[in-house]
């Protein structure tokens, strides 16, 4: 099976992570092809208003993901509070309602080690800012099969325990800044 | 930017292409296996999930892969049972999505009390917390007198406990939160009783439910319900399966009854999107047409 992209790139972050995120998306431009699939933890409460800031700095169509969703061009898919977002194939999402990963549902990991099975070289991982350490494992997943990581740098990130302990564990292909990101973002296209 | 270089060492992992490719073919085998040797059909299961719920029994059971749970299945039953019911296992929790529930309350009640006895169908009931919610919301609207709920689940050991009536988690503060969110009127706490360390369910308004095995995949229609529930549940499924399920829940529900599927769910792929009126589009409950 051939998929349709030449890359995927999902985003992962916790506390602090909505500034370089929106920094991030809002630089890309309307005709940026390849899918963006973004966790971000965040409370019950803010989910439409997340959903709205988004759509309302970026160019790109901001979507929540529902259960069997096609993985479409020009979106950037959020996954909605308390499902776990998973690629389920070359072309679609799933949801599920399973425990929680690091006290955290939506997990990062639960997205970047299915990303990972199914998109394998595709992928294009990028951990931002964040207080634990969901979605390390998961960004090592990416770059064991052969996808490229990217961390936030922890000198820009507002909470490093994330970016830091994913380095610490060699799962960073690259160590960036939010600016260094939207440039290898921009030369993708 | 720190680009890496090649000969990276985290780079050369367990994991290749062609290991996942092998324990995809395992799993297939495995899929079968189930089948043949304990009858229950998960071959129309989202993979993903499955898989790793699959993976979890591989370490549970101290094994390194996944072909080595066939011979459990071929020649232990009690652990071919277990294994049918770890992978099987849905969570919930009370009033979740408490919108869902405030639209059931403003927009369905009316509709079941004009009618002398009413049935509501929770399908996939998992351990009972969705079904107590609905005990709980028709007892506040004075009409939990003359309904019944048939609660139902494929996971044996999940009926047991939604029989018992025992909550598997502690009621918290969330918990409270979302009962008030679905329009509740008094505190959620008055209708458990503590013991042990447990919470449980008031006994009346367990007695109101009726929890039976029942396996939306390979068993017939269950009843035919005024107000059918199946939230969550059909996103374990993958999409040619979740069709089948919708039309079985389809033509269990009455005409001009009621039909809930989980928020982020859709039906706009099935056969019954049009024989079907959205009664709230958020909340993904609709109306059968009578026809």
């Amino acid at each position: 099976m051939k998929s349709s992209f030449e890359h995927y790139v999902f985003i992962g972050g916790s506390a602090g992570a909505l500034a370089p995120i929106t920094q991030i998306l809002s630089k890309l431009p309307a005709n940026f092809s390849f899918p963006i699939t973004l966790v971000i933890h965040r409370s019950f409460e803010s989910s439409t208003s997340f959903i709205d800031h988004l759509s309302s700095t970026t160019k790109l169509h901001v979507v929540e993901v529902f259960d069997k969703q096609k993985i479409t061009e020009k979106k950037i898919f959020i996954s909605p509070c308390d499902y776990h977002l998973q690629v389920e194939s070359e072309d679609a999402f799933s949801l599920c309602c399973d425990e929680k990963l690091h006290f955290c549902r939506p997990a990062i990991d639960v997205l970047f080690t299915t990303a990972a099975e199914i998109f394998d070289k595709k992928c294009i991982a990028i951990l931002c800012s964040g207080a634990n350490i969901d979605g390390v494992a998961g960004l090592l997943r990416i770059k064991q099969l052969g996808g490229t990581t990217i961390v936030q740098s922890p000198e820009t990130a507002e909470v490093t325990v994330m970016p830091e302990a994913a380095i610490a564990l060699g799962a960073a292909d690259m160590v960036c800044s939010p600016e260094e990101i939207v440039t290898f973002l921009l030369e993708l296209s | 930017m720190a680009l890496i270089m090649a000969g990276d060492p985290t780079k050369e992992a367990k994991t290749d292409p062609v290991t996942i490719d092998i324990e995809n073919n395992e799993f297939e085998l495995f899929i079968t296996a189930i089948k043949v040797f304990s009858n229950y059909d998960l071959s129309g299961y989202a993979k993903v999930s499955l898989k790793r719920r699959v993976k979890q029994l591989v370490t549970d059971y101290g094994l390194t892969s996944i072909s080595e749970l066939i011979p459990l299945l071929a020649h232990q039953p009690e652990a071919a049972r277990k294994i049918v019911n770890e992978l099987t296992v849905n969570v919930s929790e009370m009033f979740r999505d408490p919108s869902s529930f405030l639209v059931l309350k403003e927009s369905v009640i009316s509709y079941l009390a004009s009618f002398p006895r009413r049935d509501i169908w929770v399908a996939g009931c998992a351990c009972g917390e969705e079904a107590y919610s609905l005990a709980i919301l028709l007892e506040e609207c004075n009409l939990l007198e003359n309904t019944q709920i048939h609660a139902t689940d494929i996971n044996t050991n999940a009926l047991e406990q939604a029989k018992s009536g025992v909550l598997t988690h502690n009621l918290t503060k969330k918990d409270a939160q979302r009962y008030r969110l679905s329009g509740g009127n008094y505190s959620l706490s008055k209708y458990f009783s503590s013991a042990y360390s447990k919470q449980k369910i008031s006994q009346h308004l367990l007695d109101n439910i009726n929890f039976t095995h029942h396996n939306l995949i390979q068993d017939g229609i269950f009843c035919s319900a005024h107000l059918v529930l199946c939230r969550n549940v059909m996103i374990y499924f993958d999409a040619e399966l979740q069709n089948k399920v919708l039309q079985l829940l389809y033509d269990s529900t009455i005409h001009n009854g009621y039909l809930a599927i989980g928020t982020k769910e859709s039906l706009d792929e099935s056969g019954i999107v049009d024989r079907l009126t959205v009664i709230d589009e958020q909340s993904r409950i609709f109306q059968r047409k009578r026809i």
